[in-house]
């Protein structure tokens, strides 16, 4: 593996150490907020790997006319996947902020350790 | 375009309308929403038995979406296991549906009984069209329409254990939501293909190099979807979540969800990457040997937390936990018994844990009381419901002559011809934990004596106990007449393998 190679292909490995960034904050931060912007950065990191995929360096809109070289086209359906993503990120997003807003009313903190640790009460 | 040329997308399309209009309905009358659902589930169970004839006589069904030829479009495929999945889907949800009736107006606030029809339509109509697309960025979809869906049913009494158990939900199944959508993102960028059987052939012709992405994009997959199955060492979200919810929900989401997960393994397998993917043959075996061997032990590790339960929806929340491995055990055997024997479990499982979460529900219903203690003596004041009980645990468990019992058969049957003797050690001890989980309740509902429960107690209303008493008498049924759909089973496995 040569270090060129990592450098071409930089796209990927940033969209790698997005994920990890995310998971990781995700995983380790207590806070039920910071959790969910860790789960954004995730799919933000997914996003930006299969948006990237599509690209065709110097390629053209995919609008086929007379006279446009279908050679050299960008791949839309990454893109038309990722409008989607975005739409299923979003309604993650809100209803996780809705579940946040309902726990800080019942346990008055969004504290991961404070939320968990308590009995449950049914 | 005649209307049975669309057969097959109606499935999706039905259900979706009526959930669409249902917070319409709602508006001009809160009552008509349980009517309208209902008109829902029904059309769409029709809609899904007229088409089990067509799919028998052609193998798949499909359907263009929009006319766009595959690869290129999204492809409804039907086969044998959709309209196996699409058929057990319906039929529980329907039964599960006339119990919400009285169950959503004792439980939930007024104005959120719209919003529990509408949400109860979007998970059956994506558990569906999950199990009949054959486009793997559409099972995506359908994925994340049942998971966000889930999240909200769990959370929607707005008690104080149930949204905390929603929001862990929420963590772990987003985070394996991504997992899933990262692997579909490599295997796009091998394959540059989004539909199922065209992504297979093109595995079979691609370049040496490409091999690692693949194997990467497959080992996504498995995490992916073993969480949303909560195999056992990932199920830690499953029962806080199921045994929060409201118990129509709770049954919902044991009986069909969590299967939701291993159909996606199976997808995943058998109809994309294919057992004869040569490419990955050697990991294969590893692969398959790990999956069952961790199988194995979520069927012990499962039924014995579960004997050690003292809630009652948590007692049957971890059994669920058990019998995801038996289902799972049954189809890493790759042998059209075992996996037969999957697939009867599923259908097994769906009907008596259904009945199970509802029979609980019922016990919460009418005293309030969740802890496995508080059941003494019920059996004499709540017949049919206790009884139901009874009838289901029999098939949790696996006795002669209800359906778990030709499941264990079967999934006995295939280990033996694969000389696998441990594997039926851990699938008998799962069956004797079970006894012990299960035969612990009934002792208390029926063999002693009467001393908590307050003496106005009777039985709950109708639409509560039948769908109960339906669902334990269908465990009953499958079991004496398993010839129904064996066969048919053993056809949709020989497809899978082939």
């Amino acid at each position: 593996m040569s270090f060129s190679r990592i450098v071409n292909n930089f796209n990927y490995v940033f969209s790698a150490l997005l994920f990890l960034m995310g998971l990781y904050t995700v995983a380790v931060k207590p806070n039920l907020i910071k959790k969910l912007i860790g789960l954004n950065i995730m799919e933000t990191s997914v996003f930006l790997l299969i948006v990237s995929l599509g690209m065709v360096g110097g390629g053209e809109a995919p609008i086929v006319e007379a006279g446009v070289k279908t050679a050299n086209i960008v791949n839309p359906i990454p893109q038309a996947l990722i409008l989607t993503g975005i739409v299923v990120a979003v309604s993650t997003t809100a209803v996780a902020l809705s579940l946040c807003i309902r726990i800080h009313q019942k346990y008055g903190t969004l504290e991961a350790g404070a939320i968990l640790g308590r009995e449950v009460d049914v | 375009m005649s209307l049975s040329a669309t057969h097959p997308v109606l499935l999706v399309a039905v259900p979706l309308f009526f959930a669409a209009l249902c917070p319409v309905v709602g508006m001009w009358k809160r009552a008509a929403c349980f009517y309208w659902a209902l008109a829902g589930v029904a059309v769409t169970g029709f809609l899904t038995w007229t088409l089990i004839g067509k799919v028998t006589a052609s193998h798949a069904l499909t359907y263009n979406v929009g006319g766009w030829r595959p690869p290129f479009g999204i492809q409804i495929r039907i086969d044998y296991l959709g309209v196996f999945m699409a058929c057990t889907i319906t039929g529980v949800s329907m039964l599960v549906l006339v119990y919400c009736h009285r169950y959503a107006t004792h439980d939930l606030k007024p104005e959120r009984i719209p919003y529990f029809y509408t949400l109860f339509l979007l998970i059956f109509l994506a558990m569906i069209g999950f199990s009949i697309t054959g486009d793997i960025f559409n099972m995506f979809v359908f994925m994340e329409i049942f998971s966000i869906t889930s999240y909200a049913l769990v959370a929607i009494t707005g008690q104080k254990a149930a949204v905390r158990a929603a929001f862990k939900y929420l963590l772990m199944g987003a985070t394996s939501s991504l997992t899933i959508l990262l692997a579909i993102s490599f295997l796009y960028s091998v394959t540059g293909s989004l539909n199922m059987p065209d992504i297979s052939a093109r595995l079979g012709s691609m370049r040496s190099t490409y091999l690692p992405v693949a194997a990467v994009a497959l080992a996504f997959f498995v995490v992916g979807f073993t969480v949303k199955a909560a195999l056992f060492p990932l199920h830690g979200w499953l029962p806080d979540a199921h045994s929060m919810a409201p118990s129509p929900v709770s049954a919902i989401l044991s009986a069909l969800v969590i299967k939701m997960g291993v159909f996606g393994i199976l997808r995943i397998f058998f109809t994309v990457f294919g057992r004869s993917f040569s490419g990955l043959s050697a990991s294969w075996g590893t692969l398959l040997s790990v999956l069952s061997w961790v199988a194995a032990i979520a069927i012990v590790a499962g039924a014995a937390l579960a004997v050690f339960q003292k809630d009652l929806k948590y007692m049957i929340a971890y059994s669920s936990v058990s019998h995801i491995g038996y289902i799972l055990l049954g189809i890493c055997m790759l042998s059209p018994r075992g996996m037969t024997g999957g697939f009867y479990n599923l259908l097994a499982h769906a009907l008596g844990k259904a009945c199970l979460f509802l029979v609980a529900g019922a016990f919460i219903y009418k005293l309030g009381v969740r802890r496995i203690s508080d059941l003494k003596g019920l059996g004499r004041k709540m017949p049919v419901t206790a009884g139901a009980f009874a009838l289901a645990s029999l098939s949790i468990v696996g006795i002669p002559p209800s359906a778990g019992f030709v499941a264990k058969f079967y999934l006995v049957w295939g280990s033996l011809q694969k000389g696998q003797y441990a594997f039926v050690v851990f699938i008998l001890l799962g069956s004797l934990l079970a006894a012990v989980y299960c035969f612990r309740v009934v002792y208390y509902l029926f063999f002693t004596a009467s001393d908590g429960p307050a003496p106005g107690v009777d039985e709950v209303p109708v639409t509560m106990w039948a769908p109960c008493a339906l669902l334990a008498l269908g465990t009953l049924f499958f079991g004496l007449y398993s010839g129904l759909i064996i066969p048919s089973l053993q056809t949709a496995a020989r497809l899978l393998l082939r």
